[in-house]
This record gives structure tokens, sequence and C-alpha cells, in this order.
């Protein structure tokens, strides 16, 4: 297709389509209105219910938590489809090189990133764990202090390197996280059902509101999900790293 | 709307059109990580401090990580001293 054929096809469908974004942009509430009457009624019900103050993890992990379980598990079988197509041939020995790509020259890890890496990767360790603890009570939860502690651990890959990284961060460790997170989440639903009740129904003690022990069942599920993100995150990080060192034929060379 | 917000939708269209402008797939995959950091800073002004953190973390930094080590391996492979045929 020519250049001038896709601009004339893009002009046509512009014409096309445009009465209809004019129509719905103007019948659109305004920037910053609430008709959301679903919000309003969550707002009101989950604290007196649930004893939480973040509506966001009372939604994710109790009201709609058999949704939850679906994307964990998407997550999940995203991660490992990942991971089987890339271990393999490249990076998986300690002492792998880096690969070269002709023409680019490979400067040493300056001072400075390493001094900030070293700094910040606990801290951003403990940011992470720190969002995941509080997932009742303030903004963040298990997939978001997952995610950050899975970027702490990179961290260490640029203040140590790969080898030192990869001393640290150990692939059997991000499976296990990873798979026993989301046998954890699912393994909650089956307790509530061993007791009688449909299944991922909170039945813990639900604890007092703005606590960081309040939630119940949530709290158990929250720790499932931070496992299993971080482990997943660190485990696609590593893998696509890996890809980043030469191959075990070139070795030799 | 206030004035930061209208900024910052501003800049989130600026950094938007960047990331399609940019031809070079390195600068493309910073100019992507530098829109989601403004997307998660809007977040963060529309009071959506949840959203804000998986943008910050996935958009900004994950995603255009992934995207560079992509880079680097496909720039790997096409050098002579990795002569693959599978």
């Amino acid at each position: 297709m020519s250049p001038r054929l896709r601009l004339v096809l893009f002009a046509l469908a512009c014409l096309v389509t445009l009465p209809a974004v004019i129509g719905i942009a103007l019948n659109m509430p305004a920037f910053g209105a609430h008709p959301m009457p679903y919000g309003d009624a969550i707002n009101a019900a989950a604290p007196r219910e649930r004893h939480v103050s973040n509506m966001v993890s009372a939604i994710n992990f109790d009201y709609r938590g058999f949704d939850t379980l679906g994307e964990e598990f998407m997550l999940l079988c995203a991660v490992t489809g990942t991971v089987v197509l890339l271990r393999g041939s490249r990076g998986e020995a300690l002492e792998a090189r880096p690969g070269i790509v002709p023409g680019r020259k490979m400067p040493p890890r300056s001072d400075a990133v390493v001094l900030i890496a070293r700094l910040f990767a606990p801290l951003t360790m403990l940011f992470g764990v720190y969002v995941a603890l509080h997932a009742m009570t303030t903004p963040g939860g298990g997939f978001q202090g997952g995610v950050i502690a899975a970027s702490a651990a990179l961290l260490i890959f640029l203040g140590e390197g790969y080898r030192g990284w990869r001393g640290v961060v150990k692939s059997p460790m991000l499976d296990v996280l990873e798979g026993g997170g989301a046998t954890l989440y699912a393994l909650c639903g089956f307790a509530s059902m061993a007791l009688g009740a449909p299944y991922l129904t909170n039945f813990l003690p639900l604890g007092t509101f703005k606590d960081v022990w309040s939630g119940g069942l949530m709290l158990v599920e929250n720790a499932g999900v931070a496992c299993a993100v971080a482990g997943s995150f660190a485990l696609v990080f590593l893998e696509f790293m890996e890809e980043t060192r030469t191959k075990k034929a070139e070795e030799g060379q | 709307m206030s004035a930061l917000i209208a900024a910052l939708l501003l800049l989130l269209a600026g950094t938007g059109t960047g990331v399609v402008l940019t031809r070079n797939p390195r600068r493309q995959v910073l100019a992507l990580s530098a829109n989601g950091l403004v997307l998660a800073v809007l977040f963060m002004a529309l009071q959506a401090p949840d959203v804000a953190f998986a943008e910050i973390t996935v958009g900004a930094a994950a995603v255009p990580l992934l995207f560079l080590v992509v880079l680097a391996s496909v720039k790997m492979d096409r050098s002579p001293r990795a002569p693959d045929p599978s």
C-alpha cells in the first residue's frame, strides 16, 4: 500500500467516524462529574461491612474476589508462557559474558549509578513491602507493592552487575513465589468452601477500621497477590535480561 | 478543571505525540517512558494513587526496560559474531 493510498484511506475513515466521535464527545458527562452510584455505594458500604478504608482493595479482594483470581491466573499463564519461550540457550550460567553489539562501546558502570542503586535498592524494597502491607488502609496493595519489590530486585542489577544480581535473585525462588502466591489465593477460596460458605467468602475476623490488620481473609489474599506479582515481574525481568548475554555456543570463543 | 490538570493533559498530549513522531526505536522507548511518567503524575493529580502506582512501575519502568532488552537482543543477533542457524 503506497503512502498516498494510506493517507486517502485515513481521510476516508476520519470522515466516516468523525460525526460519531463528535456526537459522543458532546454527550459525555462533564470533566470530573460524578455519575457513579456504584462507587458511592461501595464507599458507604465497605467501611461498615469489611472494616477497610481502601475501597479498591475491598473491591479487588472481596466484592469481586473471583475476578481477581482470574486476573491472578492470567498473569501466571502469561509469565509461564514467556518463561517457557525464553528459558534456554542464553545467560543461564552466572559467568555468561555480556552480549556484544558491533560498534557500540561497553563503558564500565559509573560510581554514581552504583551508589544510587545501592542506596535505593533496599529503600525501594522496603517501600514495596510497605505498600503491599498497607493494602487495606492506604492506596496501593499487593499488585503495586509486588511490582515495586520486583523493580527493587532489578536495582541490584544496576548496582552490582549481572553476576552479583544473579547471585542474589535466584530463578527457583521466584518460581516458588509466583506459583505459591497464586495457589495461596486459590486456597483462600477453598478454605471458605471447607467451612460451608461460598467460594472466597470472608470468614476471618475483620479487625478494626483503619488498622493495618483489618479486612480478614483479604489480608491473606493480598499477601498471595503480592508474592505472585513480585515473583512474576522479577522472573520476567530475569528471563529478559538473560537475553542480553552471549549464547552458550559462543562462550568458548 | 484546575490549571495543574490542564497543564498535565497538555504535557500528556505533547509526550504522546513525541512517542508517535520519534523514529529511532531506542529514543522511542525513552519517549514512551516519559509519556508513562506524565500519565502517572496525571493519575496522581486526579486522586487515583492506586493507578498511578501501577502506571509508574509498569508503564514508566518495566515496559520500557523490556523494550530496551529486546532492542539490544535484536542488535546482538544481527552481529556477524553470532551466526546461529536456529
